[in-house]
Parts: C-alpha cells; sequence; structure tokens
C-alpha cells in the first residue's frame, strides 16, 4: 500500500511535467492548425539548454528556466519559418512531413553537436526527502510540481487577461475571422507557436532534472507522451490537455507497479487507445456545436 | 526539373512496353555483369524497400491516412518468421504469407479506434503502435530473446535449392517486387482502389456516394499492412539475425522519406524513392550521423518544391492543393483509367 | 405514386439552437419538391438530416416506408437517397469519368480479391462501370469534359458534374442543395431543364433552392421553412399566395405576390 501511494506521488509529478509537455503542444497545435513532430526536439533543446547553463553559471534553476525558454524560442521561430509559414493553405500532410523532416534534422544535428552519450544532471536542487507518514516527497518533486503550477497560473493570466493573449485565443479559434478584426495572423501564430515552443523546453529541462539525464534521442519518448496528452485532452484544448498529462503520468505509474519498468511507454499508449475507442475526441467536450 | 521529368514521363508513355522490357530484362540480367557482393547487397534492399515503402505508399497515397508506424508491421512479419522458423522449422513459403496475414491482423487491430478519427490521430496512433510492438520485442525475452535478438534465422530453400546468396535472394526480392506492383496495379484499378481514392480526395463526398468509408479505411490499411509484413518475413532470413532496434521509429521514417521523395500515390514513385534513398545512403556511409541529416534537409527541401515527389503528377491533391487550369489529353487518360 | 421519402415531426437542436423543429413532409414519386426558406431557416440542416449526416434530436425519416432515422450516410446512400452539397464536394484532381465511376459503386460488388484475379464478377463489374459512367456523362451533356479534371472546369459544369455523380448511384431519391447557386442566368435556365428532363424520365428530386424563378416553374410541391419550422406547404400557387411565407420574405405588410411573380 505504502509503496502504491507513493508511485502515486510519483506518478502526479511525472504527470505534472507530462501536463506542461502538453500545454506547450495544445498551444502549438490550436495557434498554428498544424500538428507537428518537433515538440520533441525542442524540449531536448530546452533541456541541453539548461545543461549547459548549469554546468557554466553553477546550479540556478530560475536561470536554467531561462535559457531553456529562450533557446526553445529560438527554435521555435525556425520551426515556424520552415515548417509552416509556407504551408497555412495547402494540405495538412506536407506541414506535417515537413515536421517530421526537422525533426530528424535537429535530433541528428544535435547527436552530432552534443554527443551521443547521455549527460548527467546532477544536484541542481538539493536532494531533500520529506517524509510525511508513510509518504516520501522529494524536494525536486516539490519543486517541479511547483513550477508547473506556477506557469500555467501565468498562462492562464496571459491568455485570459492580456490583449496579446486573448489575439492568440482568436487566432486558434477562427484564423480569416481574427484577420478580419485586423490581428496579424503570422505574427501571432509565431508568437504562439515560439511560446507553445518554450513551455515545451522547460518542460524539456524539469524532464532532465527528474531523471538526472539528458541526451540528443530523448525527444521521441517524450513526444509520444507529450502526444498522447494532448490527444486525451482533445488536440487544442489546454486546460484538458493538462489534465490528460497528469492521467498518463499516474496511469503509468501505477502500470508500472504491477508489471516491468521498460513496459511504461505501452501502459500509457494502450491507455490512450482505450480513451479513444470510447471517446474519440479525447476529454473536451463542445457542447451545442455544430459538428 | 519538371520539364525534364514531363519529357521523361512522355517517351515512357509513349514506348510502355518497350520500357517495362528492357527494366525487366535489364533487372534479369544485372546480377551476372560481376558486381562485388556488396554492390548485391545494396540491390536486395532496394528490391526489399520497393515492397516496403510501397506498402506504406498504398496507405498513404491511396487512401489519405497518414500512417507513419509502418515499421511496426515489418517487425510483427520479421518475428513471425524468425519465431516460426527458428522454433518450429516450419517452411519460409508458410511463412511467408503467415507473416503478412498476421501483420495484417495487428493492421485490422490499429485501425479500428481510428475508423472514427481524422488523419492525425491515425499518425500518432500507427506511431505508438510501432512503438508499442517494439518495446514489446525487446521486453518478451521468453519469445523475441529480448534484446539479444533471434540468431540463425534458417534460410529458405525449394525443392533441394537453398537461396543463400545474396545474389539468389536478389531474385527473392525481385520477384516479390514484382508480384506486389502487378498485384496493387490491379487493385487500384478496381472498385476497391477508386474506393480508397475517393476517401483520399473527399470523404464526406464518398460516404455521400454510398462509399462505405469505415471499411474500406480499414481494409487499405490492412493492405498495407499485409504487404509490409510479408517484407519483413522475407527479410528476416536475408539478415539471419534481427532485434528490436531494426525496427525502430527511425526506420519507420526513413521507408516515409523514401515515399515521399518518390510521390506518393503513384506506383512508381516508391521505387524511385527507395532507389535514391538506399544510394545516399551508401554514399553517405562514411559520414555517419550525416547521412540522417542529409535526408532530413531532402524531405524539408522536397515538401518546399515538389510535395508531390519526384514522379508525382503536379495536378493531384498530393501537390498542394493548386488546380493546373488544363485538360488531360484523351488518350494520355484512356492510359491511366 | 407512392411516397419515397416521409419526415415525421423531424428536429434537429444545436444546444439551445432549434435549427430544424418539427418538420413533417411526404414526397411522392415522380415528383420534384422544392424547400425554400430565407437564410438560417434550417434547410441545408434538413437536408443533413434526411441524408444521415445530422441524427435528428426527434422524429423519424422514412425512405420507401423504411425508417432510416438513424442510419449512416452511406447506407442511407445504399438504400436511395444521394445528395449534392451546396459547396461542391466534388473531387477536384480527378477527371469527370473517374468521379462518375466512384458514383458507380454502390451498383457493384466485387473486392480486392476479385480484382486480384480478374474474376468473372469483376470483369462484369468494370464493364458495367464503364458502360454505365459513359451513359450517365452523356446524359448530362458532359462527353466533351469526359477526360478533364473536374476542378478546373467553370463552375456551372461543375454543378452538373456533381449531379451526374449523384444519378449514377441510380438513387430513388436525388437531392439537390442549392444547384443552382452561383450559376449566371443562362446557365440556370440549362439546370432546370435538365431537372425537369431528369424528372420526366421517372426520377423524384428534393431540393433547396433560393432562385425563386427556378422553384416556382420547376417544382410540383413546395415546403416553405422559416426559423426551423414549416410554415406553408403546397403547390407553387398556393405557396405564393400564402400571407405568412410574404411575411417571412418581405417582413409583414408588403405587397409581395407581385414581386414573387417578377423575381
Amino acid at each position: 500500500m505504502e509503496y502504491i501511494l507513493n508511485q502515486l506521488i510519483n506518478g502526479v509529478c511525472q504527470g505534472a511535467i507530462y501536463a506542461l509537455m502538453a500545454i506547450g503542444y495544445s498551444v502549438v497545435v490550436g495557434v498554428t492548425g498544424m500538428v507537428t513532430f518537433t515538440h520533441g526536439e525542442v524540449m531536448m533543446i530546452g533541456a541541453f539548454a539548461s545543461f549547459y547553463i548549469f554546468q557554466y553559471a553553477g546550479s540556478h534553476i530560475v536561470l536554467g528556466l531561462l535559457g531553456a525558454f529562450a533557446a526553445s524560442w529560438i527554435l521555435g521561430m525556425l520551426v515556424y519559418k520552415i515548417c509552416y509559414e509556407h504551408f497555412f493553405n495547402a494540405p495538412r500532410h506536407i506541414s506535417l512531413i515537413c515536421t517530421v523532416g526537422f525533426s530528424m534534422l535537429v535530433q541528428n544535428l544535435a547527436q552530432i553537436c552534443f554527443g551521443a552519450n547521455k549527460k548527467p544532471v546532477l544536484n541542481i536542487i538539493e536532494n531533500r526527502v520529506f517524509k510525511i507518514g508513510p509518504v516520501r516527497i522529494s524536494m525536486i518533486q516539490v519543486a517541479i510540481v511547483v513550477i508547473v503550477l506556477a506557469l500555467a497560473v501565468l498562462l492562464t493570466v496571459y491568455f485570459n487577461r492580456t490583449r496579446a493573449g486573448m489575439a492568440l485565443r482568436a487566432v486558434s479559434q477562427d484564423k480569416s475571422a481574427a484577420y478580419l478584426v485586423g490581428i496579424s495572423v503570422k505574427k501571432t501564430a509565431m508568437i504562439g507557436n515560439c511560446i507553445g515552443c518554450g513551455i515545451g523546453g522547460v518542460a524539456g529541462m524539469l524532464m532532465a532534472i527528474y531523471y538526472q539525464t539528458c541526451y540528443a534521442t530523448m525527444g521521441s519518448t517524450m513526444s509520444m507522451k507529450a502526444f498522447s496528452s494532448s490527444v486525451l485532452g482533445g488536440m487544442t484544448d489546454v486546460r484538458f490537455s493538462a489534465l490528460g498529462g497528469l492521467c498518463i503520468g499516474v496511469i503509468e505509474n501505477l502500470g508500472i507497479t504491477f508489471s516491468s519498468a521498460s513496459f511504461r511507454d505501452a501502459f500509457a499508449f494502450c491507455f490512450l487507445i482505450l480513451v479513444l475507442i470510447i471517446r474519440p475526441h479525447g476529454f473536451s467536450v463542445k457542447k451545442g456545436a455544430r459538428p | 526539373m519538371n520539364t525534364l521529368i514531363n519529357a521523361v514521363k512522355k517517351v515512357y508513355g509513349e514506348h510502355k512496353v518497350l520500357f517495362l522490357a528492357v527494366i525487366v530484362v535489364l533487372l534479369l540480367i544485372l546480377p551476372f555483369l560481376g558486381f562485388k557482393k556488396s554492390t548485391i547487397r545494396i540491390m536486395c534492399r532496394i528490391l526489399m524497400y520497393c515492397t516496403l515503402a510501397g506498402s506504406l505508399n498504398m496507405i498513404n497515397g491511396y487512401s489519405g491516412q497518414t500512417c507513419i508506424g509502418q515499421a511496426g508491421f515489418f517487425c510483427i512479419g520479421a518475428y513471425t518468421m524468425a519465431i516460426l522458423s527458428t522454433r518450429f522449422g516450419i517452411s519460409f513459403w508458410i511463412l511467408l504469407p503467415l507473416g503478412g496475414i498476421m501483420a495484417m491482423l495487428v493492421g485490422l487491430i490499429v485501425s479500428i479506434p481510428t475508423l472514427r478519427l481524422k488523419g492525425i490521430y491515425l499518425s500518432i496512433i500507427t506511431m505508438g503502435a510501432s512503438e508499442v510492438i517494439r518495446i514489446v520485442a525487446l521486453n518478451w525475452e521468453s519469445l523475441t530473446g529480448g534484446s539479444f535478438g533471434i540468431k540463425d534465422i534458417p534460410r529458405p530453400s525449394a525443392g533441394g535449392f537453398l537461396v543463400d546468396s545474396p545474389m539468389k535472394f536478389y531474385y527473392l526480392f525481385l520477384i516479390l517486387a514484382v508480384i506486389f506492383l502487378f498485384i496493387s496495379s490491379r487493385v487500384i484499378r478496381s472498385r476497391a482502389g477508386r474506393a480508397w481514392m475517393s476517401i483520399r480526395e473527399d470523404e464526406l463526398a464518398a460516404k455521400a456516394l454510398s462509399v462505405q468509408t469505415s471499411y474500406y479505411k480499414a481494409s487499405n490499411f490492412m493492405y498495407g499492412a499485409f504487404w509490409a509484413g510479408i517484407c519483413g518475413a522475407a527479410y528476416a532470413p536475408y539478415l539471419q539475425y534481427i532485434d528490436s532496434t531494426v525496427f525502430s521509429l527511425d526506420e519507420g521514417f526513413n521507408i516515409l522519406s523514401m515515399v515521399i521523395i518518390g510521390g506518393q500515390g503513384t506506383l512508381a514513385g516508391p521505387i524511385v524513392g527507395s532507389a535514391l534513398v538506399n544510394f545516399l545512403t551508401e554514399i553517405l556511409r562514411p559520414v555517419g550521423t550525416w547521412r540522417f541529416v542529409t535526408y532530413a534537409l531532402l524531405i524539408i527541401i522536397m515538401m518546399w518544391l515538389r510535395p508531390q515527389g519526384l514522379v508525382g503528377a503536379s495536378d493531384s491533391i498530393l501537390a498542394g492543393g493548386r488546380i493546373k487550369m488544363k485538360s488531360k489529353s484523351k488518350k494520355a487518360a484512356k492510359e491511366s483509367a | 405514386m407512392g411516397e419515397v421519402l416521409r419526415t415525421e415531426g423531424v428536429c434537429r437542436y444545436f444546444g439551445g439552437l432549434k435549427a430544424v423543429e418539427n418538420v413533417s413532409m411526404t414526397v411522392n414519386s415522380g415528383q420534384i419538391f422544392g424547400i425554400i426558406g430565407p437564410n438560417g431557416a434550417g434547410k441545408t440542416t434538413f437536408f443533413n438530416v434526411c441524408s444521415g449526416i445530422y441524427k435528428p434530436t426527434k422524429g423519424r425519416v422514412y425512405l420507401c416506408g423504411r425508417d432510416i432515422s438513424n442510419m449512416r450516410p452511406e447506407t442511407i446512400s445504399r438504400l436511395g437517397i444521394t445528395r449534392t452539397f451546396q459547396s461542391m464536394q466534388l473531387f477536384k484532381f480527378m477527371t469527370v469519368l473517374e468521379n462518375v465511376k466512384i458514383g458507380c459503386h454502390k451498383g457493384t460488388k466485387s473486392g480486392i480479391f476479385d480484382a486480384i484475379f480478374h474474376t468473372g464478377r469483376y470483369k462484369r463489374d468494370e464493364e458495367y462501370v464503364t458502360r454505365k459512367s459513359l451513359e450517365t456523362i452523356e446524359k448530362a451533356g458532359l462527353t466533351k469534359y469526359a477526360y478533364t479534371m473536374a476542378g478546373s472546369l467553370p463552375y456551372g459544369i461543375q454543378r452538373r458534374v456533381e449531379i451526374a455523380r449523384a444519378l449514377a448511384t441510380d438513387p430513388e431519391i436525388l437531392l439537390l442543395d442549392e444547384p443552382a447557386a452561383g450559376m449566371n442566368p443562362m446557365e440556370t435556365v440549362d439546370l432546370r431543364k435538365f431537372v425537369q428532363e431528369l424528372n420526366r424520365n421517372g426520377q423524384t428530386i428534393l431540393l433547396i433552392e433560393h432562385d425563386m424563378k427556378f422553384v416556382m416553374n420547376c417544382c410540383h410541391n413546395i415546403l416553405v421553412l422559416n426559423f426551423g419550422k414549416k410554415i406553408c406547404e403546397g403547390t407553387p400557387e398556393v405557396v405564393k399566395k400564402d400571407p405568412e411565407v410574404q411575411a417571412a420574405y418581405f417582413g409583414s405588410g408588403m405587397i409581395g405576390g407581385e414581386v414573387l411573380n417578377h423575381a
């Protein structure tokens, strides 16, 4: 029982990271209206940026966070320029395959630049363990959940209270209508894409801290998680995507208590398929909308 | 580039039979021209990938479903062959179709949850399924040998004639590719092929014309998976040793890039793509990881300049939605109909 | 003159919006039946309910006495309702012939194995498809466009291709959603003649149209919708004189009859 409870805590913590990934992914998909396969690589770049900052500037978590955000922001701009901007009016699969190509490009360039071996990301946060009854919570887990919650609140405020955030939401709902009321769709879409990527980068950093390692091919597993979470949440709905991420984290960690840890990815995926069979559009519900 | 391709197409259209005959003869005598063994191995790969990329093209190019996890079906076929032939010594010729059928069943299972969904969900599910298949192959040690893989997969033999050299495998893959192309060209010109293409062009209209889209999407998926399974089953004895790393997502992307570069929705596309990509693989082998960088750049450039691929028609839905205001000449249209 | 399509109290709500409410009607065999109404009156929604794209919230739809309310579009189409779309859904990158050939899907049965082995069934089917589609193309007067890419044709011709494609399914009843939308007057007259000729050959037709002249001249029976409700049903003469219809189109107090006659 204690074991399961602890796994539940681990699941929530990991789910929080997945939720952050899924939030970033949903923002990208919502704003650009196109599905991306580069998100894993964006997160990987975020993780590496923070790794180098930790290495050269010491273990300042805020500095690492900003660095990860900035690096992924720049990559996001590149992704936008190469994979989206020219294909807004073309069939969907063209930009999709373009993102597949771009993710191959970044992943292999990263292997060349950063080396193929795993890099340790140690002692960024002091490794203290709190004991509350039978439950053990580490400092890292607390920090991760706090960062995720803070970012989520920040984003909510940005989307709902600021002009730029409202413009982003307008663009993600209807591009031509946004265009008609005087929003610069291309610019807004790019900023939205970059914000989504930046959040992804921070998620990548948290992932590196949580697993205490980062490596060039870490993106592919992470992007699977981001996909699954955001598909669970209905692709474009930010809040439901976060919920989806949380679910996947918990399910995974509960799943591996009953079997071997190597089936972790399989659990998340099977859960996704089950949900999709029952609810084709994930958790999200749009009441009364015309199909 | 366009004019060159169109010129080649025109000449091909006018002397189709002659061309095909020359190509077949060339392919038949090719191994006897005194190539090195390593060159013949490359030819084997090219022919194998012709069928494999072709099978993916059946899904992506003809019914417009974007499948990314073709490596998963490939994996199923290969492991079916490897396990059953090493454990029970079942003949290659029984296992070849069986590998296809197993992959087909998995294809059916994968397609069921996506029938009610649109495009991208299918891509993600195929990608995930391919990963799950690989994870299971890696971790189910009692069945698949885990990370050690399966060794000593027996070579196929037919009546005392053992297929053991690359040259003999060359003919095996050639026969497979020809059978695949022959059957597929018949299928896409039939009622089922037209139904697939109508789904690619406009699913709502297809429904209104009483095409049972779910049935045809699933059957299309199963058809593509079947051939990928056959490829896997034929490829396992050629390698003699398989493990789960052969069937990673990168392999899936590799197959996808062949289809894209060659041209989706055409029978010739995957052949051109397979030849080009495998050729590049060999040339770029010394530069290691840069090879994948080159692929990636090639895919992106292809999407920018010729989204329909090298041999794809510019007036197709795959070319990016630009309608060329031109009419096909009657002769060309009759030939393609 | 048996009934072909009958609806009984069909409703379709989108959340709080009552797009179609309690509409009953009967289309008899050999009729041209028109549905008119101002913009947003629920005509297209009603069509979508009849062809199975939406399920009715309440009420029933019968085709030749058979309840089809909860069937899927492809099944309904198989049973004999074929529709065209307001925003044309042509296979734009296929030739006209290929478009019509897909319309022949319903009349054929051969599967993948028939195609691989070229069985007798496959040969019969292909022969039937080729003959039938060429016939249909000729009937629609599109012979000279048969090998042209459908998306590159002029608008009016595209509409006609869509109708031809629908005809290839041999429907019990043909549903046309604003067939004359975006056509110039010449094309509209041609279309009307075409529709009337189809009808003379025994085709039952249900159509939505905004062009009053078109509707008044060719329909035997007209249903008027407004705000999702049926406000009138009857022959063109009856509908023209109905005060409620005039109110719906021109606001109450105006003399609409004159204008209607000229329109």
